[in-house]
């Protein structure tokens, strides 16, 4: 009798497996924020600030945005070897979530009681951060500039401490309905949606302008890597315009598996999942002989809202490019690093605007008050006040032609709801020769 | 209609990998009777030292040859140094050091391989077949997927059933004193086992790993829904492994497809349970239970 119990220890291991592929968002432990009572605020020395994030720096979203914190760095970096701000050195310190919500609790409660940071900087992931939202605003935690386009993080009234960053997916959303509506009317448009509050807040902005036009929209869960169920569905219901609010590895899948059924509609994809040199480095080994050519991408529509790395002319671009070779870090510039360096430099005047004894009630206060004038390579402004926590406000269209980004349309503005989309009428910025802002203390 | 033929085929192919993984385990557990989660981890490793062979220059082939080369050392090793000291004791014992190599190989690899995404070349064409106006959701390559586990399927079946080897191995696994009385080599027998499962293994991890994107936790899925195909089809019986994998493949593709892609862990579970509560020993198991 001794064998028996062989499958059924077998069964109950499986058993354990499923349900943790199922999915169990965790709470973080309740924990107090403990202050330090010799600086102006917890995080803060005379001659440092400690700043922390949490990135995928493993699994099904690392490609591409695990870049986004080595960018940040070699910014602050570049800051502190010019002194820092107010003499203070930027120390910023990032852990790896995996893009799993349980994770990404548990490794920011480690920055948060264990490294007493002073703030959350530019985490990443709705999935992942909603899981710390709550937590963060109960502890007091300033938790700046949300590297993800949820409408989450713009609740000040709930939500206090959280910014947003990105324009969000409603927004950019948006902006895409409107285009697709003038120059292509009479398209079937399909949506492939991560199913979650990107999916969501995205389709909330694509049907504002395309309602009538959307044939199908077909979701996919992260963390399951076979999407053709669901890119059969849009091909059966006849779309032929396609738009993708996904993470990079996906819209990588989402093509592979077009391919298989023949599938070719004009394929636009949302500015998060459409980085030419990413998802062309994922989809080149491909390209050997078994897919057509190296040109899957060609002709996609995306979107902008920050200077690409195919544009050597750009003045951010050329401060980056700069900042990059200074870092001494492995690897190119990438639109993903250029991505985490623009954060970088809205945390930069964040610090600024805070003056010089910086505190976490300060800082969130300079932030609704100044920050919808600070200037940087971002193409349209934020749109930070007492009662929005919004981030950057719109993007211009692009076509991927012959692999580079090629503008379709000026940058457009526009806000959530109902507001109106109207054309960005600001001259593009310039950095400072410094390459570092220059934000006075909103005090 | 073309939907429902695209999600078929598609569930086709899936299940036909989930069928090689359910293969491997079911080869583990008629030769040694223990249940490896480190399975998916080690087809992983082997897979990307196929990647590594084929970044240098070498064409698929020579990865294959060189990923179930190394699968066959693997499994040899793995079961000499690591599940040998725990052999004799609880199963739970050796259960739970399968667990622990799982979460071993797996660092290891994002330790030697990184952790980022790499695409893995196919064989074949990936551009799927027309016929007339109708496309069909399968490619050259879906075709050698299938083929190529039909053919360990059959080897097995014939190793199992024909052959002395196959004869032994199974004695070793039953009773280990009965078979070392009647003079089987018992411990070279398990050797042998977890060496051939380990080689069905990688093949698995290289044919789901073909045309499409690798990371080192890309099997994790796998392993589950190949679990339960294994249970599905009865932990002793190639044949179910096989039927049990094409079916979990079809089912799981008709959930993402017309349900929604959310209940596909859900409904691998739902299965699971259904399957031990209605019929515990598998679909396909000749024996209700066996007493010793």
């Amino acid at each position: 009798m001794i064998r028996r119990t062989g499958p059924l220890v077998a069964v109950a291991a499986a058993a354990a497996l499923l349900l943790s592929a199922c999915g169990a968002g965790g709470r973080p432990s309740e924990g107090t924020g403990g202050g330090d009572a010799a600086a102006s605020d917890v995080g803060i020395t005379t001659t440092s600030v400690k700043i922390g994030g949490h990135f995928p720096l493993t699994g099904v979203a690392a490609p591409g945005y695990s870049e986004i914190p080595t960018g940040m760095k070699a910014y602050f970096d570049y800051v502190n070897a010019a002194g820092g701000v107010n003499g203070r050195k930027i120390e910023f310190i990032y852990k790896d979530d995996a893009y799993n919500p349980t994770q990404t609790s548990q490794v920011v409660n480690e920055l948060v009681l264990q490294e007493q940071v002073f703030a959350i900087m530019g985490g990443l992931g709705t999935p992942t951060h909603s899981a710390v939202l709550d937590y963060l605003n109960a502890e007091g935690v300033p938790d700046l500039f949300v590297s993800s386009g949820s409408l989450l993080w713009d609740q000040p009234t709930k939500n206090p401490q959280t910014f947003g960053w990105q324009p969000d997916y409603e927004v950019e959303a948006k902006i895409i309905g409107q285009y697709v509506s003038k120059n292509f009317p009479n398209a079937k448009v399909g949506l492939f949606l991560q199913d979650d509050d990107l999916g969501r807040d995205a389709e909330k902005g694509a049907r504002t302008f395309l309602d009538k036009q959307i044939v199908a929209a077909e979701r996919y869960t992260p963390g399951n890597t076979d999407v053709a169920p669901q890119i059969a569905a849009l091909q059966a219901a006849g779309a032929d315009l396609v738009i993708g609010f996904n993470v990079p590895s996906y819209t990588a899948l989402s093509q592979l598996v077009s391919l298989r059924l023949n599938y070719k509609p004009q394929w636009m994809y949302s500015n998060i999942g459409a980085d030419p040199t990413l998802v062309g480095s994922l989809l080149a080994r491909f390209s050997e002989g078994k897919v057509t050519d190296a040109g899957l991408l060609e002709g996609m529509i995306s979107t902008r809202y920050l200077p690409t790395v195919d544009d050597p002319q750009n003045p951010w671009i050329q401060l980056f490019q700069k900042v990059w070779d200074a870092s001494g870090a492995d690897g190119e510039l990438s639109n993903f690093r250029v991505y985490g360096m623009s954060e970088a430099y809205t945390f930069v005047s964040a610090l600024q605007a805070a003056g010089p004894n910086p505190t976490r009630k300060g800082i969130v206060e300079a932030i609704q008050k100044t920050g919808k004038s600070w200037k940087g390579p971002w193409l349209a402004p934020f749109r930070y006040s007492a009662d929005r926590h919004a981030g950057i406000s719109g993007v211009g269209v692009t076509r991927i032609t012959g692999g580079k980004t090629e503008r379709l349309t000026p940058v457009f503005v526009t806000d959530n709801g109902t507001a109106p989309i109207t054309e960005s009428t600001e001259p593009p910025s310039v950095p400072p020769a410094s390459g570092i802002p220059e934000v006075a203390p909103a005090g | 209609m073309q939907q429902f033929l695209n999600v078929t085929l598609t569930g086709l192919g899936q299940g036909a990998i989930y069928a090689a993984f359910a293969l491997a385990l079911v080869l583990i557990w008629r030769s040694t009777r223990i249940v490896n989660f480190a399975q998916g981890a080690m087809a992983m490793f082997t897979t990307y030292l196929a990647l590594t062979v084929i970044e240098a220059g070498q064409s698929y082939w020579v990865g294959l040859i060189v990923a179930l080369a190394g699968g066959l050392l693997m499994g040899a090793v793995v079961e000499r140094l690591v599940i040998r000291p725990v052999e004799g004791g609880p199963e739970l014992n050796a259960v739970i050091v399968t667990l622990g190599l799982f979460v071993a190989i797996q660092a290891l690899a994002a330790i030697l391989f990184g952790s980022t995404f790499k695409s893995f070349p196919a064989p074949f064409d990936l551009r799927g077949f027309t016929v007339g106006e109708v496309n069909i959701a399968f490619t050259p390559n879906s075709i050698y997927v299938i083929l190529a586990v039909v053919v360990v399927m059959v080897a097995l079946v014939a190793l199992f059933r024909f052959t002395d080897l196959g004869l032994k191995m199974r004695a070793a696994a039953f009773s280990q004193e009965v078979s070392r009385l009647l003079g089987v080599r018992v411990g070279r027998m398990l050797t042998l086992g977890w060496a051939l499962a380990a080689v069905v293994g990688s093949l698995a991890g290289l044919l789901i790993a073909g045309g499409s994107l690798v990371y080192p936790a890309y099997m994790d899925g796998v392993v589950v829904f190949g679990f339960v195909a294994a249970t599905l089809g009865g932990l002793d019986s190639p044949g179910g492994a096989v039927v049990g994998g094409l079916s979990i493949g079809l089912l799981l593709s008709y959930v993402s497809g017309y349900l929604g892609s959310e209940l596909v862990a859900l409904a691998a579970l739902a299965i699971l349970v259904a399957v031990l509560l209605v019929r515990p020993q598998g679909i396909f198991a000749k024996a209700a239970a066996r007493r010793v």
